[in-house]
């Protein structure tokens, strides 16, 4: 069975600091897969070394079948890779709209044309279609700078969505939500199609374990525990690591 | 309104305005000062404006300020006056003007594509170094090659080609085909920007990192924006060389580069149109200098103008021009708060 992304003893160093150290994971088609931990575990290293950012010092990333492991951050996008950040990258310059279209011809051909392509008119109602999925379809022709926090979020997630991703990669989407916002985060990921591999950095486990099947807990780079989600949160090495050292 | 909708209301205004501007002067002025104006002012203005529009486009929609623009439209303009027949001294020749228009427009992609490959990895005031670098660098080399460009004389007798019977350089002539070709250019940079390359473009303006996750090549993307903006100089250019009868060091050289930037600027970065505005303000203040205040005190006038419109307006003089609209009209400053 070819599994959505196979991670092998990957690492990175930074000069001294080894942010990433020996990680192996696997994360079958279909798998709901969070991965947690504090502040400095690894977890957007990992991310971003699974997306190409930048290379690993060691190990190798396969996506689907594929070695990812040199290859660009565009190509992964390309075979059904999308993300999102911790912190929002957007062109704000843009409207909502733009930002989907950008994100939906991105893993398509004709990305450089210079004339409108012949799928422009397909490509709006799809933008559209996206802008309403993420509750965005009010907002869809304001520029980027004049949204909320929230809505930030929501196009983030509509983005990684636009390239009609097989595997898709979320980097704390809850992060900087306010408790109003949040069911209607849940709600979005609830909806996801079974079909897409969700795997999810989150600090909040009250959005991330309802939808997981698999939790990973990083700490200091490497992997502690792996447990499915009814079973981590009476794990003493996962108590001991959230709640201190008198929980462990 | 969709993107036909806006590049026809676009290209009608801009029509009108290029068509009753020369026609307002003829009714206003004597025909040889209304001449003056069209052939001195007006059409200057529409040349480097052309060339500034390459800056613009690039700075504007991709981020990218290159103060290698200029040497983009040297290029041109040193193919055009190398190959075409008539030119003094014949350094290549034997081409006819739409031959040697074609091989200029051909280079100038050429280096256009050339620089954006060199500066592609540069941002910001890197950018602006390499490509005052190459600026420079392509001055020294042409000002020292004398077998090749024919030294500080530079290539004379570039007098384009009759049209309809009449002369290229006739004032009436020349400026309708600066404007046309200007008029072509700036809307063709309105329609570009829509596309899904120029999209793409203002993307990486915005967040290159995000860009490429989502599957673009930013390395090509960046190339082929300057390869653009290099057809654009290149067209300033060709109509720069056969404006001044011809191409010598000192047209390139870093007084021109900075002349550029400076039409840009005070024009504002903002929208390709400033591009105009500034190369218009810019050959107003070189032609009346002398009446205003000393011919050789150029360089302080416009230096002057182009701090006075930097310090109030950051955004040029169509920031200027936006925020005296909105004050006549009442309105408040888009994000200030209601009150």
């Amino acid at each position: 069975m070819v599994h959505a992304l196979e991670l092998t003893d990957i690492g990175r160093r930074f000069g001294a600091l080894h942010a990433v150290r020996n990680v192996s994971l696997t994360v079958p088609s279909g798998q709901r897969h969070a991965i947690l931990g504090p502040n400095g575990a690894g977890k957007t290293t990992l991310f971003n070394l699974v997306c190409g950012d930048f290379p690993p010092t060691s190990g190798r990333v396969v996506a689907f079948g594929e070695d990812m492991t040199r290859r660009p951050a565009s190509h992964r996008a390309r075979i059904g890779i999308g993300r999102t950040y911790q912190t929002s990258l957007l062109f704000t310059g843009l409207t909502v709209i733009d930002n989907l279209l950008i994100a939906i011809r991105g893993a398509r051909k004709g990305r450089l044309s210079l004339v409108p392509s012949a799928s422009n008119g397909q490509d709006i109602r799809d933008a559209t279609v996206l802008a309403e999925r993420v509750r965005l379809a009010h907002r869809a022709h304001h520029e980027v700078a004049t949204l909320s926090h929230g809505q930030r979020r929501q196009l983030e997630l509509g983005m990684a969505l636009a390239c009609k991703p097989r595997l898709l990669m979320l980097d704390e989407p809850a992060a900087g939500l306010s408790p109003a916002e949040r069911p209607e985060l849940n709600q979005m990921l609830k909806d996801l199609p079974g079909e897409i591999t969700l795997v999810l950095i989150e600090h909040d486990m009250d959005v991330a374990l309802p939808i997981s099947d698999m939790v990973t807990v990083m700490k200091d780079g490497e992997i502690v525990v792996q447990e499915t989600p009814d079973r981590i949160t009476d794990n003493p090495i996962v108590n001991k690591i959230y709640l201190g050292q008198g929980h462990g | 309104m969709t993107l036909a909708r806006t590049l026809l209301l676009t290209g009608t205004a801009g029509l009108g305005i290029l068509c009753l501007v020369p026609l307002a002067l003829f009714l206003a002025l004597p025909e040889n000062q209304a001449l003056f104006w069209i052939g001195n002012i007006l059409a200057r203005a529409l040349i480097y404006g052309i060339i500034a529009l390459s800056l613009t486009f690039l700075a504007t929609y991709g981020g990218f300020v290159s103060l290698a623009q200029m040497m983009v439209a040297g290029i041109a303009g040193y193919v055009l006056a190398m190959t075409v027949q008539g030119a003094v001294p014949v350094i290549i020749g034997g081409f006819g003007y739409p031959m040697a228009i074609l091989m200029a427009l051909l280079a100038s992609v050429l280096a256009g594509l050339a620089v954006g490959a060199i500066a592609v990895r540069t941002n910001d005031i890197y950018l602006l170094m390499i490509t005052l670098a190459l600026a420079v660098g392509f001055y020294r080399f042409v000002e020292s090659n004398i077998d090749l460009f024919n030294g500080y004389e530079g290539i004379r007798n570039v007098l384009g080609p009759d049209i309809l019977g009449r002369r290229f350089r006739d004032p009436m002539v020349f400026y309708t085909i600066a404007s046309g070709t200007a008029l072509l250019l700036y809307l063709g940079v309105l329609f570009l920007v829509r596309t899904p390359f120029g999209l793409a473009l203002q993307g990486i303006r915005d967040n290159p990192r995000r860009i490429s996750a989502l599957g673009y090549n930013v390395v090509l993307h960046r190339i082929v924006a300057f390869g653009i903006a290099g057809f654009i100089a290149g067209c300033g250019g060709v109509l720069a060389t056969i404006y001044n009868i011809g191409i010598s060091p000192g047209s390139i050289g870093l007084g021109a580069t900075i002349n550029l930037l400076i039409m840009s600027v005070v024009g504002g970065l903002g929208h390709p149109v400033g591009a105009f505005v500034g190369s218009l303000i810019f050959a107003i203040f070189d032609t009346f200098a002398a009446s205003l205040y000393d011919r050789d005190r150029f360089n302080s006038l416009i230096g002057a103008v182009f701090l006075v419109i930097v310090l109030i307006s950051p955004d040029g003089a169509l920031g200027l021009s936006r925020r005296l609209g909105r004050l006549l009209r009442g309105k408040p400053k888009p994000g200030a708060p209601p009150a």
